[in-house]
């Protein structure tokens, strides 16, 4: 029988620490939550969203997607900047 | 036979008649090689994300094509030798995403091809200047 964890109890001690998150929207895979199973290297426009300012490709940490579909979005940004589509750097 | 797609950017400063050539060359070369071009798309000219070799804009096609496992390889080469091609990209396809119209084409406005642009009806003829 698994350990039960004290579900109730004290917890004033880092009050402060914890309301500072409290509100923080909890990131999530946009892949996954469309179901998108290919990520294609022409759609422009989804790259970007995921390629801001600099054209850097968006941290996994950041972006909240998988590690699955990130590893699939960074083949699809790096296609696509084989062929123009997407900038490999601003400027 | 495995099918594959393949863009190639064409150089901006041939006529329309080269580029028609360019692309006839190779489709008649998929099909020498016993194999078929399922679409071709022609996304026209677009400005590139980065200049290439000088030019600033590209015109793009996409080939889908399905064929020999041998034959990418003949046609990336085809392709580095071609001046007229700037850039190329062949990838196998790995979903039927691939297979149906690319984003590019989807975002396009309705091709006006059913409803074709009005003759120029010739405006009634600017009365003769009086003498």
């Amino acid at each position: 029988m698994p350990r039960k964890r004290p579900t109730s109890g004290p917890r004033g001690r880092k009050k402060g620490f914890k309301r500072k998150f409290l509100f923080r929207k909890k990131k999530f895979c946009k892949f996954c939550d469309e179901k998108i199973k290919y990520i294609d290297y022409k759609d422009v426009r989804l790259l970007q969203a995921f390629t801001p300012e600099r054209s850097k490709i968006f941290p996994r940490r950041i972006s909240g997607t998988c590690s699955r579909h990130q590893r699939k979005l960074m083949v699809a940004i790096k296609r696509a900047r084989t062929i123009a589509l997407i900038p490999f750097t601003a400027d | 036979m495995p099918k594959y797609e393949s863009i190639f950017i064409g150089d901006p400063t041939l006529t329309d008649d080269e580029l028609e050539k360019l692309v006839k060359s190779y489709e008649s070369l998929v099909s020498d090689s016993k194999g078929k071009i399922l679409n071709l798309e022609r996304w026209g000219r677009r400005r590139l994300a980065y200049p290439i070799g000088g030019r600033e804009e590209g015109i793009y096609f996409l080939m889908l094509i399905e064929c020999d496992a041998s034959f990418p390889r003949e046609l990336e080469r085809r392709y580095r030798i071609n001046d007229r091609i700037l850039r190329h990209l062949t990838v196998r396809v790995e979903n039927e995403a691939q297979l149906g119209p690319s984003p590019i084409m989807k975002a396009r406005p309705p091709e006006r091809e059913e409803t074709p642009v009005p003759a120029p009806t010739q405006p009634p003829a600017p009365p003769a200047p009086s003498a």
